[in-house]
């Protein structure tokens, strides 16, 4: 305890006499002589200066420079180990230095013994061969090139969202191939009892492309394709491969999307949380060296002033929070109360217009074909239509919360997150209750709902930039005065909401890939071809934002609105099952679970032929009497990694009391020094001219 | 291609590639480059001449970068300290920003970087300086004295764990160590 009282005193006390010791002292204490002796500075200098020190040895002709052998005495046995295991291109020195830390290693090396020397060229060799192939795995990835760049130009934020983005591609590439070694693979190899010939027929055209129809229901693109084959074994047969693929997908993505938000997550508590480090970040680490066009430079100059003005004015934000009276909160808080309530019933309002217009799109169809293309699309018009526009309100909305910027950013995007997946889950909603009204092959209906969806959400991309924002750029750069021009305004790479749009198809392409299962193979097209619009659409149509968004930050959020997405789109299918297993009556009548009640009565097949052993542990394992023994050993587990987190946090906490004691201690002491020898010197000079004066008054008076 | 892998010869390529962080066709780049820099008659001994500081900066590269004269002082091995570089110079640079290069090197370096009067700790007059780099040198886009006074105090504050008024080496690497950004914003590729 009464340590503890002390060392906050101390660190009280030192915190307020900074500022006066480092303006009344004219000369700082690190400026003195003795300072430069001090061991621990010798430590860092030592690495530095070996450059100096090896050039000067160098004149010695070989051999350790006097400098070089304190600084080695000086550091511990330990630390020796670890240097000389490192390898040399991690050593901050010179070319020159680095060559003779080779030779030093090389002489030392022949002293050791042999099993240690091939130990430790063992070791290099391993870590030689891993940096090898991580350098190769480097290479492989595609569009280093227009990644690089993308963030010359426009910064670290948006080249995220490309980065993002070739995720998103991974991902389903790895979907793909999933579909295809368990879905396609035995399909193709065992074939399908479906008597029907695909071919493209007289009665097909064009638009069954777009509307998931005619040529294309019969196509391997929908559920309704894959009928039970050939491979007919109990536990071993199409439809349980089937099963297997789907949920194959799902534990892989869910594995590695959380994966990298524990990651990222990482790194931002680490930020956020236990060290308010905000402003040293800024300044540190600020200026991006990846930047060469001057235009960017000068930017990227006038961001960071802007940020860090903008980072002085919460402070005083802040303080003027914290001084507002009772009727300016009063007031402050109605406010906030009636625009949440406006976002609310805009919220309201978009979630009735998409449920009418699936309403409205399930009618009879007119016989014209445009007619018909619209009203089958009418639902991914809306939902697209009210994604595109609210956002942009909300942003507007946020604006007149008086809350600070970084929140209203985070306002905003929560709020769109909410309209984009709460939209789609209520359109999902919709169909999956009109689709049990009509019980043929409905999942080839859901199937083509979502293929829709995604088509739709592609088609949307491509029209907005090459009939939207380019003609606008073009308009502007051919008549920059005209009023038009001037209206539209410059473009901005809006990185939130295009991250939500990819999040939104991904997760169509989840919610879809059971009834649709090509929906991936689609996805890594669209998404190319998404890749190449956008960097277009960003290179050519937009100036760079002036308000830049945090790379780290951001894509911790992109990855946890991605797992959001996930989590809603496992949830769906699951939903629809235990939904359809309430209605009477109720058969799936098509695909490779043909005439049968649930899904889950192929593995019920396959289990029930198990031998009695095996049943009773499936049976156990998927009872809540496993459920609860693990949910306990999972509450342990977390409570002694808190419980161990709280001990460290307490210890660093000691232990930077400690520094600032022991930092203390050495100042004090290298001031002390410091007077005593000016005192000394002082006395040395002072001593000859009094002593040649008494010779002078010695001689005049004689 | 094939003319300067020979003229920078497969031995030397070979150490270069265990001495620095860069792959073969980085190093084989970086030659190229290097060779434009220098003078006709100079480009036969390579590691004998030094390309003066002036030439350096009319790399792209460096050209719009705020601390190109101080990453020229840093690793110059000139000792009349007047920012030229030798190839093996360059090299180190290039090692010292490209992409394998790991966190401490990057940090050391950076820190060299920021300590304009190479004193070994970044002081109030280091920290602004390096602040006026960051926001612009004109008298306009220069923060005003009361800001930079709030600024600095903020980052001492914050960074400064053993209240000596510096920031010092160690100190410096565990602000950037906790910083995911810094590692692929300190970076310069050909």
């Amino acid at each position: 305890m009464e340590d503890q009282k002390t060392v906050s005193f101390m660190r009280l006390l030192s915190d307020e006499s900074i500022e006066s010791t480092l303006s009344s002292d004219s000369c700082e204490y690190y400026q003195t002589e003795i300072y430069e002796l001090l061991p621990s500075v010798q430590a860092v200098r030592s690495q530095q200066d070996t450059y100096d020190t090896l050039k000067s040895s160098e004149a010695y002709h070989g051999g350790q420079g006097p400098e070089e052998g304190f600084g080695s005495d000086t550091q511990s046995r330990g630390s020796r180990e670890k240097v000389f295991l490192q390898p040399l291109r991690n050593l901050a020195m010179c070319m020159q230095g680095k060559r003779g830390a080779r030779e030093r290693r090389k002489m030392q090396s022949s002293n050791i013994g042999f099993w240690e020397s091939g130990r430790r060229s063992q070791c290099i060799n391993r870590k030689k061969i891993w940096a090898q192939m991580r350098e190769a795995g480097f290479s492989l990835l595609p569009w280093q090139h227009t990644l690089h760049k993308i963030q010359g130009r426009f910064g670290i934020g948006v080249k995220s969202y490309f980065v993002f983005l070739r995720y998103l591609i991974y991902l389903n590439l790895l979907h793909s191939a999933l579909i295809g070694g368990f879905i396609l693979g035995p399909t193709a190899f065992y074939g399908t009892n479906s008597s029907e010939s695909l071919r493209f027929g007289t009665n097909d055209s064009v638009l069954d492309f777009f509307l998931g129809s005619g040529f294309l229901a019969r196509s391997p693109v929908f559920f309704g394709f894959y009928t039970r084959g050939s491979l007919d074994l109990i536990c071993l047969n199409t439809p349980l491969l089937y099963l297997a693929g789907i949920l194959s997908i799902f534990f892989c993505s869910i594995i590695m999307i959380v994966r990298r938000t524990t990651v990222g997550y990482k790194h931002t508590w680490m930020l956020e949380k236990r060290t308010s480090m905000n402003v040293s970040f800024k300044i540190f680490c600020g200026w991006d060296f990846n930047i060469q066009d001057p235009a960017a430079a000068k930017l990227k100059h006038s961001f960071i002033r802007n940020d860090l003005k903008l980072f002085l004015e919460e402070q005083s934000f802040s303080l003027r929070k914290a001084q507002r009276t009772l009727k300016h909160k009063v007031c402050l808080y109605l406010l906030r109360l009636i625009l949440n309530l406006v976002v609310l019933s805009l919220l309201g309002g978009a979630f009735c217009l998409i449920y009418f217009s699936g309403k409205i799109s399930r009618r009879e169809s007119p016989k014209h074909w445009f007619l018909n293309l619209v009203l089958q699309y009418l639902s991914p018009i809306t939902i697209t239509f009210v994604n595109l526009v609210l956002p942009h309100m909300f942003r507007k909305i946020s604006a007149f919360e008086d809350y600070s910027l970084t929140f209203q950013v985070n306002a905003t995007l929560v709020r769109s997150i909410f309209l984009k997946l709460a939209s789609l889950g209520i359109y999902l909603f919709f169909i999956f209750n009109e689709t049990l009204k009509h019980p043929s092959c409905r999942e080839n209906q859901l199937g083509r709902e979502m293929y829709k969806l995604c088509i739709f959400n592609f088609l949307t991309t491509f029209f907005n930039t090459f009939f939207m924002n380019y003609p606008r750029k073009l308009l502007q750069e051919k008549y920059p005065t005209s009023l038009l021009a001037r209206l539209a305004g410059k473009q901005r790479f809006l990185i939130p909401f295009n991250v939500l749009d990819l999040v939104y198809i991904q997760t169509v392409s989840w919610v879809g890939v059971y009834y649709c299962p090509l929906l991936p193979l689609i996805g890594i097209v669209t998404l190319m071809a998404v890749f190449y619009i956008k960097k277009f659409s960003v290179l050519r149509c937009c100036v760079a934002e002036q308000r830049m968004f945090r790379a780290s930050n951001s894509s911790v959020l992109f990855y946890f609105m991605l797992l959001l997405g996930l989590l809603m789109a496992a949830t769906t299918p699951v939903l629809d099952f235990y939904q359809s297993k309430q209605a009477n009556n109720f058969r799936i009548y098509c695909g490779p679970f043909k005439n049968q009640e649930t899904v889950f009565n192929v593995t019920n097949v396959c289990v029930k032929s198990l031998p009695s052993s095996a049943q009773t542990a499936l049976h156990y394992l998927s009872s809540e009497a496993f459920a609860l023994p693990l949910l306990l050993a999972e509450i342990i587990i977390l409570t002694s990694y808190v419980s161990r987190g709280r001990a460290n946090r307490k210890a660093i906490e000691r232990l930077k009391d400690m520094l600032v004691m022991c930092s203390s201690d050495k100042r004090f002491l290298v001031k002390q020094h410091a007077t005593l020898l000016k005192g000394q010197k002082n006395a040395n000079r002072v001593r000859p001219v009094a002593v040649e004066q008494t010779k002078l008054l010695h001689e005049e008076s004689l | 291609m094939g003319t300067t892998a020979s003229q920078l010869g497969k031995d030397s390529l070979s150490e270069y590639q265990e001495l620095t962080f860069l792959t073969k066709q980085e190093i084989l780049l970086a030659h190229k480059r290097f060779t434009e820099l220098q003078n006709r008659d100079e480009r036969n001994h390579l590691n004998a001449t030094r390309v003066p500081m002036e030439k350096i900066l009319t790399l792209p590269e460096l050209k719009s970068n705020p601390f190109r004269k101080r990453i020229c002082h840093v690793f110059s091995t000139s000792e009349a300290k007047d920012g030229s570089l030798t190839f093996e110079d360059f090299l180190d640079l290039l090692s010292a920003f490209s992409d394998s290069a790991t966190l401490e090197i990057k940090s050391h370096y950076a820190f060299r970087i920021f300590d304009f009067d190479d004193d070994g700790t970044l002081d109030c007059g280091d920290l602004e300086k390096l602040v006026n780099c960051l926001t612009g040198e004109t008298d306009d886009t220069r923060l005003t004295s009361e800001e930079m006074r709030q600024l600095i105090s903020n980052i001492l504050e914050e960074s400064d764990i053993d209240k000596d008024g510096t920031v010092n080496l160690s100190e410096f690497q565990h602000v950037i160590s906790r910083s995911p950004d810094f590692v692929s914003s300190f970076k310069i590729v050909l």
